[in-house]
């Protein structure tokens, strides 16, 4: 039987340190790489070329192999920016292909219960960029939760005094989802959150 | 159920209307109420953890049940480890918690309660939030937010950082109004039902109020749902919040004030008049979600007719068959059940953790 301080071992250890991976999930994932060396090398060789060739936009923070990345080089709409907290977010809404702007990504959202501080966030480099002046409306897509909709409003606060227009993604009932299906509160927030037409 | 405290075991089939647990002390008769009410609301009305709600010799717990309401039959199972609690309906396990709820309404009514009127505040503010979320399945969502909201604004008071206050204070008085107004919308709900009913256990025509109080914010519009003149309340306090390290006003200090004409039921009326009020409340609570859903709700009542003289226990037993609600309901002696009947109850006898029936 293997030793836990085996190299078999350490493996589980380093698994375990993922998201959402707890001791049963460690130990399948390791029994299967086990079961095929080819994959693991590709595995190994593509993890190793990730840390060393994908870093962080100068511009807009999202991750990108080439600095400044395709987004914020390519033929977009300058006029709007669309502020997120993390880059998936970018993705997310990239693959929505509703949004023809430029990004920032926050790397995160304020929390004074993890002692996260505006100025841990990139509200400076945000507000440098809305400086120059090309930017006429701040999309704000930080996440529907306590933080993301208290950095929302911190950046409205921060945003407005600029005369920019601030405007904030529309949340509300699932697309394709009966409304008797949906839950009680979100059809409550929908409903308070209703808009023109 | 299986290894839920001190029930290894169990299987029950209640019928439509009244359910009687009975048994000596400490048999599990309350433990099989507090299963069904997890079962609704995932929460334990003991406010137990699951460290508590597993048996001691287990490392998880099961309850499964089927709700059969208007001909639809739906199958909801929770199960209990670690410090999880993951429900499954029909089959589907459940993301969003505020997925499952408003699919059954249930009220609890425990001896508690029948004290609360003369206990601290946070016993009566803990029975408005479980009131007012058994009639406003969004309120549950409010709740969490504001608690958060508030637990973020209180780190942030502690370390002294300026920065993000304004932020914090706005979002919390934003949060503040909303859940003081749907504790005001369901109060306002209860209100005739209250007085109506009081006069008719109590047979007088005293006067009844209930007056939600919000220490320090009464002047500030709190309840017409100022947030601007919230913010400046909280503004105002603000030198004192940082000295202490906290939020000084807001929905988890307020409390509810209950008066029998004009004068405050805590402090002058006796202890029949109390338990009389809070009968009153009840009655209003289920006939109000009545109102709103259209269906009554399931009742669980733990061993009240201890603590209520024969009149009140057959004047509430009455209004219940009345309504024909399904009704669980402990006891230690079945002579204590004051109803016309006990022909059309189902009877469980609870023997260490055991149903015998
Ligand atoms: N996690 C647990 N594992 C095993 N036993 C437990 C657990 N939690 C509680 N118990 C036991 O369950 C027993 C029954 O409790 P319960 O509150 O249901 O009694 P009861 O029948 O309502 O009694 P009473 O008439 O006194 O209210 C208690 O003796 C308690 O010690
Ligand atoms: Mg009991
Ligand atoms: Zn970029």
């Amino acid at each position: 039987m293997l030793h836990f301080s085996s190299s078999f071992g350490r493996l589980l250890l380093e698994l375990k340190k993922l998201p959402g991976v707890g001791e049963k999930t460690a130990l399948r994932l390791a029994f299967h790489l086990l079961k095929s060396p080819a994959n693991v090398r590709a595995l190994a060789e593509s993890l190793l070329e990730v840390v060393s060739r994908v870093r962080f936009c100068s511009t807009c923070f999202c991750i990108t192999e080439d600095d400044p990345c395709a987004i914020c080089t390519g033929d977009r709409d300058d006029a709007t920016l669309c502020v997120v907290e993390e880059p998936q977010d970018v993705l997310a809404i990239e693959r929505s292909q509703a949004f023809r702007g430029r990004y920032h990504v926050l790397q995160g959202a304020l929390s004074p219960l993890s002692g996260i501080t505006p100025s841990q966030l990139r509200i400076d480099e945000l507000m440098r960029r809305l400086e120059q002046g090309t930017v006429g409306e701040v999309v704000i897509a930080t996440n529907f939760s306590v933080e993301g909709e208290a950095t929302a409003l911190y950046l409205t606060r921060l945003i407005k005094p600029l005369g920019i227009r601030v405007t904030r993604l529309a949340h509300g009932i699932p697309i394709g989802s009966d409304l008797e299906y949906v839950d009680a509160a979100t059809v409550q927030r929908a409903v308070l959150g209703r808009s023109e037409l | 159920m299986q290894n839920f405290r001190n029930i290894r075991l169990a299987d029950i089939e209640p019928g439509d209307s009244f359910n009687i647990f009975f048994g000596y002390n400490a048999q599990g008769k309350t433990n099989l109420l507090e299963s069904i009410y997890l079962l609704a609301t995932l929460k334990s009305f003991r406010h137990a953890r699951n460290r508590e709600l597993i048996n001691w010799d287990s490392s998880q717990a099961r309850i499964s049940g089927v709700l059969e309401r208007d001909g639809v039959v739906r199958d909801i199972e929770l199960a209990l480890c670690g410090e999880g609690r993951k429900v499954r309906l029909d089959g589907k396990s459940l993301h969003r918690l505020s997925d499952f709820f408003g699919t059954l309404n249930m009220v609890v009514f425990s001896p508690d309660e029948l004290t609360m009127v003369r206990g601290m505040p946070d016993a009566r503010r803990r029975y408005l939030d479980r009131a007012v979320f058994s009639s406003d399945p969004g309120y549950l969502l409010v709740h969490h937010e504001y608690a958060k909201i508030l637990k973020h604004r209180n780190a942030l008071l502690r370390s002294g950082e300026d920065g993000q206050l304004e932020t914090w204070t706005e979002r919390f008085a934003l949060a503040a109004v909303e859940l003081v107004h749907r504790r005001l919308a369901f109060l306002e709900g209860i209100r005739e039902g209250v007085q109506a009913f009081y006069r008719e256990i109590s047979g007088s025509d005293a006067e009844v109020r209930l007056s939600y109080r919000t220490p320090r914010l009464e002047q500030a519009g709190m309840a017409s749902g100022d947030v601007g003149n919230v913010i400046k309340a909280l503004q105002q306090s603000a030198m004192e919040e940082r000295r202490r390290g906290m939020t000084l006003l807001g929905p988890h200090r307020d409390d509810i004030e209950f008066l029998l004409n004009g004068h405050p039921l805590k402090l002058t009326g006796s202890q029949g008049e109390q338990r009389s009020f809070v009968l009153a409340l009840k009655m209003a609570e289920i006939a109000h979600i009545r109102r709103r859903f259209g269906i009554a709700p399931i009742l669980l009542l733990d061993d009240i007719s201890s603590e209520l003289d024969e009149h009140r226990n057959r004047n509430f037993m009455e209004f219940l068959s009345t309504h024909s609600m399904q009704v669980f309901i402990t006891t230690t002696d079945l002579a204590n059940i004051r109803l016309a009947s006990l022909a059309g109850c189902r009877k469980f006898r609870l023997e260490g953790g055991q149903i015998l029936q």
